[in-house]
């Protein structure tokens, strides 16, 4: 509707998907670092190269929010639109951060993962790709259609608590093993920052429910 | 024609104070540029004006037998008025400046339409309250569509932009076409233009104060009002348009400050929010009261300053 006046819009609507795409492409290379090194024992193959791929996305992923900024301070959008899309993005942001993060901590700290951890750590990188994977659809609703927004959330919610209760589950394990307490620190902050992948992906959930909110009367 | 300055000064402080009114909201938003919204306004103002003015200037017309000289004396006494409530920071009414100082002619006259002047202090009276009730039922209906048509947030946003320019453009029609009898109504009184040209006059000068002068208005005004979201926004503008222009077809100029203040009432009673302070309802009241008693008072005594002769002592 109304596409042929407004081309700023529109392409600031190609831009948000365009981002959406580059992020998915992040969480991709991420998992594949991770399971090039932290969850197949110490294998560490292309372990690296995964981190630059990720660390690539990242940066795309910026570009993208910077260039959607600068459409948005040339005037696209009502005010009101305009608040709401920059502090979404601003906060979708976080996630890919959040990966590039954990990668870096695993490579400057050279963590290795007990034996007896491996499957609770990749329940909860599971389970919290898979909110961010539902976090898109969410996005990808309130900039095509509206319908299911809040369905999502309610999942990423329930999700985000799955995440939270992997996440003790293995804090405990971690402070009842005898590691030297130096790597169990060191583990258990990679536990946490894990987690916050989750708490991230239900705290844009919920700013999409209440843009979508907002739009009814 | 030099008579017609006094008017011509009139209409343009109206153009240059009301297109924030229905431009404001939209402009200090940065929703509309503030060109795209002088360029439509001041159209829509001269078409409003010239197709629809005619009613509001008989009613004026009619309200007292007037003068040249009166017919001067009555514009001056208005935009001193406007210019003094201005300056006191009171929404002042150009509609109820120009018919208490046409009520002060009449009083010097011992000439008055009694039936004319009850119709105007009715609609006066009526302008809020209709602008509230038309505000409260079209922010159901519209937003019923709204909600039913489920648009994504930048159909959404498309939508809302296109009906604010439509609705302002619709208001600045209603506001010309209304609010032109208060610019030189009293000059076709008087005899000196029929009113074609009365409308087409006070049209243009409104149109001139919108271009010249409505910019730091509407971005100040507009800001001044309460913080509405856009969908409340765009009720405010078109229940507005609408009051105004039935008062159009009443033939009664009314002011579209209190059709503003009416709408933002009507969208608080929706919401159950107060949209409107205290202290704004104190002013409003205030200006609707001292507003043509002080435009009276300045009418009868420009009058009678003028009527002064020096009698040299014998």
């Amino acid at each position: 509707m109304f596409k042929f006046i407004f081309k700023k819009e529109q392409r600031i609507q190609k831009l948000i998907f365009e981002y959406l795409d580059t992020m998915k492409l992040c969480q991709d290379s991420f998992l594949k670092a991770l399971q090039a090194c932290l969850l197949n024992g110490s294998l560490c193959e292309n372990f690296d190269f995964f981190i630059k791929q990720t660390h690539k996305f990242e940066s795309k992923a910026d570009d993208i929010n910077d260039e959607i900024n600068n459409l948005m301070y040339g005037k696209a959008l009502i005010p009101d639109s305009r608040g709401d899309i920059l502090g979404l993005l601003g906060a979708m942001d976080e996630i890919p951060d959040l990966f590039e993060r954990i990668l870096y901590m695993i490579q400057t700290q050279r963590l290795t993962v007990p034996e007896y951890l491996i499957d609770d750590i990749r329940d909860l990188v599971r389970i919290s790709l898979e909110c961010c994977d539902l976090l898109a659809r969410q996005a990808t609703a309130l900039f095509k259609k509206t319908e299911g927004i809040r369905a999502l959330l309610n999942t990423i919610d329930t999700n985000e608590s799955h995440c939270d209760h992997i996440e003790r589950r293995i804090i405990t394990k971690i402070f009842e093993s005898d590691m030297e307490p130096l790597q169990k620190l060191q583990i258990k902050d990679l536990i946490i920052e894990i987690g916050d992948i989750s708490d991230e992906a239900d705290k844009v959930s919920r700013r999409i429910n209440i843009i979508s909110m907002k739009r009814r009367i | 024609m030099f008579s017609l300055l006094g008017g011509i000064f009139l209409g343009w402080s109206l153009g240059a104070n009301d297109a924030s009114n229905v431009f404001g909201t939209a402009v200090s938003s940065k929703m509309v540029k503030f060109w795209t919204a002088a360029l439509l306004a001041s159209t829509f103002v001269v078409i409003g004006a010239i197709l629809s003015g005619q009613a509001g200037i008989e009613t004026l017309k009619g309200l007292t037998s007037i003068s040249l000289k009166q017919a001067v004396i009555s514009s001056v006494a208005a935009a001193i008025t406007v210019t003094i409530m201005t300056f006191l920071g009171l929404p002042v009414s150009t509609s109820q400046s120009v018919v208490g100082s046409i009520l002060g002619i009449g009083i010097l006259n011992n000439q008055l339409n009694m039936a004319g002047l009850g119709k105007v202090v009715a609609c006066w009276i009526g302008t809020p309250i209709g602008a509230a009730i038309i505000s409260v039922l079209l922010y159901y209906g519209l937003g019923r569509l709204y909600n039913r048509a489920a648009l994504n947030l930048f159909e959404s946003d498309a939508l809302i932009r296109i009906l604010m320019i439509v609705a302002g453009s619709y208001g600045a029609y209603a506001l010309g076409a209304n609010n032109v009898a208060n610019v030189t109504a009293v000059f076709v009184g008087a005899g000196l233009i029929n009113v074609f040209y009365a409308a087409l006059i006070g049209g243009l000068s409104i149109a001139l104060g919108i271009l010249t002068y409505s910019k730091p208005v509407m971005e100040t005004v507009g800001k001044k009002l309460v913080r509405l979201d856009p969908f409340s926004a765009l009720i405010v503008v078109l229940s507005l348009a609408l009051t105004v222009h039935f008062y159009t077809l009443v033939g009664v100029p009314v002011s579209t400050s209190q059709a503003v203040i009416g709408g933002v009432l009507g969208i608080g009673l929706v919401k159950g929010v107060n949209t409107v302070s205290r202290l704004t309802l104190r002013n409003i009241l205030l200006a609707w009261l001292l507003t043509p008693v002080v435009a009276c008072f300045f009418s009868i005594t420009i009058n009678f300053v003028i009527h002064l002769h020096y009698i040299p002592a014998q």
